[in-house]
């Protein structure tokens, strides 16, 4: 089986080397049959890998631990489905999954392009089949999945208990689908700046291959942010680790893109800046992995060091280098004719969206390598905590907030303070007024105080932007408001998805302000009968209880919660132990409410005296960042929706109309 | 071309708040990344900054009283090669070792004999460490200790 493994990799490497060769050679020669051999040979490396996949899975499930990434990641007592996810547990199965990804929207791209897009089509999938080279010369001659060992152990030695979560199994693979599926945006790049097909084609083309990457990165993050929250057990989700930051910059930058791609395809600017974001999203995929395998930066996440790191590395600069140059080679043929008009644009509001988004990356991305810069430079190790980044990046939160609730509302190309008052008077009058009565209440903490106006300014906007919509299809036809609405949103999906995607991320800002500024944490050890209190609510230990089974050990406390003397909660805070692995874990307990979580950590126990020693944080508004988050991904699919328009384009530009033609128009809504 | 000037000048101002933010927060929030023999080098210049300590657990120095929630081990260097499992102290002179004291805050789980920590701290007295923050490196793969159940399981 195993050898099967080896070869299935071995030819996937042959295809793709082939389907390079046949793709270039076939688009400069103009031979149809050898590009569609190209496609076949995608599509044959697809299932190569698939077929390396399922070798892995299968020596997962039988615990075959003559291999030896099965010996290290699993063990026999390992519940079946984290057996499955121990696939992207450890380095080897999680390159060999990011190979399976990039086949598999390969070959997706190969048969949606095969009869359009003819001439940058067999030069991105040439670009795809390079990066999968990449991966697949890992997998076949530095990382092997199916090494195997001289001596097959008894059992494995198990996958981390750590990563034996729901939150884990999914966390890794949605991440690694946003950093993949951020390739084919790129290779388009690639090859219209090869092909010097550059008008905004390309964009329209791997539109909802952008949002499918930002949809995944986004959940990747709040999965991870989950997980951290509800496994690490100190109470927060998010610690700015490398390896965390790794997985924030590349959204940041693909949100960026799909801001700025709006005003290229609208108003035929910044055409190089959209081609450097791309470059720059798709090169923090590979920084990301880098940085987290390389051992360059220490996280506390090391993932086990390999000598991974300089052949990344190298893959990274080759990839800036060679696309830099292509960039620059074709600079001359990107100049715009239009230019900014005024900074009361809609183009204004977006290109300083723009310019905050890079500005929380680059910080993220200075915080982050700090420690080796300044070892280069002064020859000592510095490093910035998380201090460093809420310093940073709060007031630029603040700021693209504020711009978040002014682009929608505001007219392309110039505006007049008159229009502007008319259109900004109610979203004003309702953030100012959310202020006050926040003040009043007693919150006087001057930057929660700020972020909850602005908070309410940008959904006041939001309804703004509906109630327009609404009102304007009401003059049109007759129908009842709720009908107008859903209709509203189903003929111009990718905007209204866009606002809907905005009140997800307000969500998660209110969530973020609440759980980082008035959090609070008590630790107590307390003999069974005792009882303590946090906020509103009454902590009464009633005694520890243990089991086993032959996986783990648990020890697990009763903690009887009242608020106001009755009882709303029974919490069951625990410490595991697990055998194979010989590791400690902690179990904690939450209650979660959208005003406070109440997050329980068995901090240590004597058996003997039955005493415990708990901590305790509750934490407001955090359930409204898991909550944004699913609004996002609500959003997200309203988006990405197929549009009859959008269908009619496509269909269009198949039987060979003009290049230029506009996709999906965006309506041009009332007031502007 | 005052138009485009003016927009040149924005975008300009916008970077430079980015960059004045970056220097102000660097300047106010970084500490030294140390290991534990560098800080034994430096230590009369480090005394009460905040610091970074990278180093590895003394095998059976963990001494944990759940009751107060106080953590108290022993930390040695990193040996030179990342990948070498047995653990030679740098043999020249007196074993570099410090205390680390750490008082409220529950146990990490991943901390036992020979791990890899991460301490955040001040030096209280020499070869003391009061530590904020006790981070265990958390490997994505680990080689369980083969002498037996680590003695702290609570």
């Amino acid at each position: 089986m195993p050898l099967l493994g080896q070869l299935a990799l071995a030819l996937a490497l042959i295809l793709a080397l082939y389907s390079i060769g046949a793709n270039v050679y076939g688009v400069r020669r103009d031979l149809p049959d050898l590009i569609a051999s190209a496609r076949h040979a995608i599509w044959a490396m697809c299932a190569m890998v698939t077929i390396a996949m399922l070798v892995l899975w299968t020596g997962l499930l039988r615990s075959d631990f003559s291999l030896e990434y099965v010996a290290s990641y699993s063990s026999t007592t390992l519940p079946t489905i984290y057996k499955i996810t121990a696939l992207w547990g450890g380095q080897q199965g999680s390159l060999l999954f990011w190979t399976w990804l990039l086949s598999i929207f390969s070959s997706i791209v190969a048969w949606q392009n095969r009869r359009r897009n003819l001439e940058i089509a067999p030069w991105a999938l040439a670009v795809m089949a390079g990066v999968a080279i990449f991966f697949l010369a890992m997998l076949n001659f530095v990382t092997r999945p199916f090494a195997i060992l001289a001596t097959i152990p008894a059992q494995g030695t198990d996958l981390n208990p750590l990563l034996q979560n729901y939150w884990m199994s999914i966390h890794p693979p949605s991440l690694y689908t946003g950093y993949v599926s951020a390739t084919v945006p790129f290779a388009f790049a690639a090859a219209a700046l090869i092909t010097r097909r550059l008008d905004d084609s390309w964009i329209r083309t791997t539109r909802r291959w952008a949002i499918f990457s930002w949809f995944f990165l986004t959940l990747g993050n709040l999965f991870g942010a989950r997980w951290a929250y509800e496994v690490l057990g100190w109470g927060g989700y998010w610690a700015w680790d490398p390896v965390e930051n790794a997985a924030f910059m590349p959204w940041l930058v693909m949100t960026a893109y799909l801001h700025s791609v709006m005003i290229q395809e609208r108003k035929d600017m910044l055409k190089v800046w959209n081609l450097v974001l791309i470059g720059m999203a798709f090169g923090l995929t590979l920084f990301g992995t880098f940085i987290t395998r390389s051992g360059v930066i220490s996280s506390v996440h090391s993932f086990t060091q390999s000598g991974l790191g300089p052949y990344f590395l190298s893959f990274l600069i080759t990839i800036a280098v060679l696309y830099s140059a292509l960039l620059i080679w074709r600079v001359k043929d990107l100049r715009s004719p239009a230019e900014f008009e005024s900074y009361l644009s809609r183009e204004a509001a977006f290109l300083f969206n723009n310019l905050a988004l890079i500005g929380i990356a680059f910080a993220v991305f200075w915080g982050t390598l700090f420690p080796v810069l300044s070892e280069a430079v002064r020859g000592v190790k510095i490093t910035v905590g998380p201090p460093f980044f809420n310093r940073v990046n709060a007031p630029l939160a603040l700021g693209l907030i504020f711009l978040m609730g002014v682009g929608p509302l505001i007219a392309w190309r110039r505006t007049t303070p008159r229009n502007l008052a008319r259109s900004f008077a109610a979203p004003v009058f309702f953030g100012v007024a959310t202020g006050l009565c926040a003040f009043a209440v007693g919150l006087h903490q001057w930057y929660a105080l700020t972020a909850f106006s602005l908070a309410a300014f940008v959904l006041g906007t939001i309804l703004v932007e509906f109630r327009r919509g609404v009102s304007a299809r009401g003059h049109l036809v007759a129908e009842p408001p709720a009908r107008a609405l859903v209709n509203l949103v189903a003929k111009n999906n990718r905007r209204y998805g866009g606002y809907i995607i905005h009140v997800g991320v307000i969500f998660a800002f209110i969530g973020i302000v609440g759980s980082s500024f008035f959090k609070t944490e008590v630790k107590r050890s307390v003999k069974s009968g005792e009882s303590f209190s946090i906020g509103p609510y009454e902590l009464r230990y009633a005694g520890l209880d243990s089991s086993e089974t032959p996986h783990l050990e648990t020890v697990r406390a009763k903690l009887i919660v009242t608020r106001a003397g009755r009882e709303v909660a029974a919490m069951e805070p625990a410490k595991l132990f697990y055998k194979a692995a010989q590791q400690p874990a902690t179990d904690v307990a939450i209650r979660s409410t959208p005003a406070a979580d109440l997050y329980v950590v068995l901090a240590g126990f004597d058996e003997a005296s039955a005493t415990a020693t708990f901590q305790v944080f509750l934490t407001p508004l955090v359930f409204w960042i898991w909550l944004g988050g699913l609004v996002m991904a609500l959003g997200t699919v309203v988006a990405m929706w197929p549009n009859v328009r959008e269908r009619a384009a496509i269909a269009a530009s198949v039987r060979g109309r003009a290049a230029d033609d506009r996709f999906a128009p965006q309506p041009a809504s009332g007031g502007r | 071309m005052p138009r485009k000037l003016r927009f040149v000048i924005g975008v300009g101002l916008m970077m430079a708040a980015v960059a004045y933010l970056i220097t102000t927060a660097i300047r106010s929030t970084s500490e030294y990344y140390l290991t534990v023999n560098e800080v034994r080098a430096r230590e009369s210049e480090l005394a009460g900054q905040s610091l970074r300590v990278a180093g590895r657990v003394k095998p059976g120095t963990i001494r944990w009283d759940p009751a107060t929630l106080t953590l108290e081990f022993t930390m040695m260097p990193l040996p030179r090669a990342e990948d070498d499992a047995a653990v030679e102290p740098v043999a020249t002179g007196a074993p570099v070792l410090f205390d680390v004291i750490a008082r409220g805050e529950p146990k990490p789980d991943m901390l036992a004999d020979n791990r890899d920590v991460i301490v955040e701290g001040r030096l209280s007295a020499p070869a003391r460490l009061n530590a904020s923050q006790v981070l265990t490196k958390c490997p994505s793969k680990y080689i369980p200790d083969k002498k037996g159940i680590p003695d702290n399981k609570g």
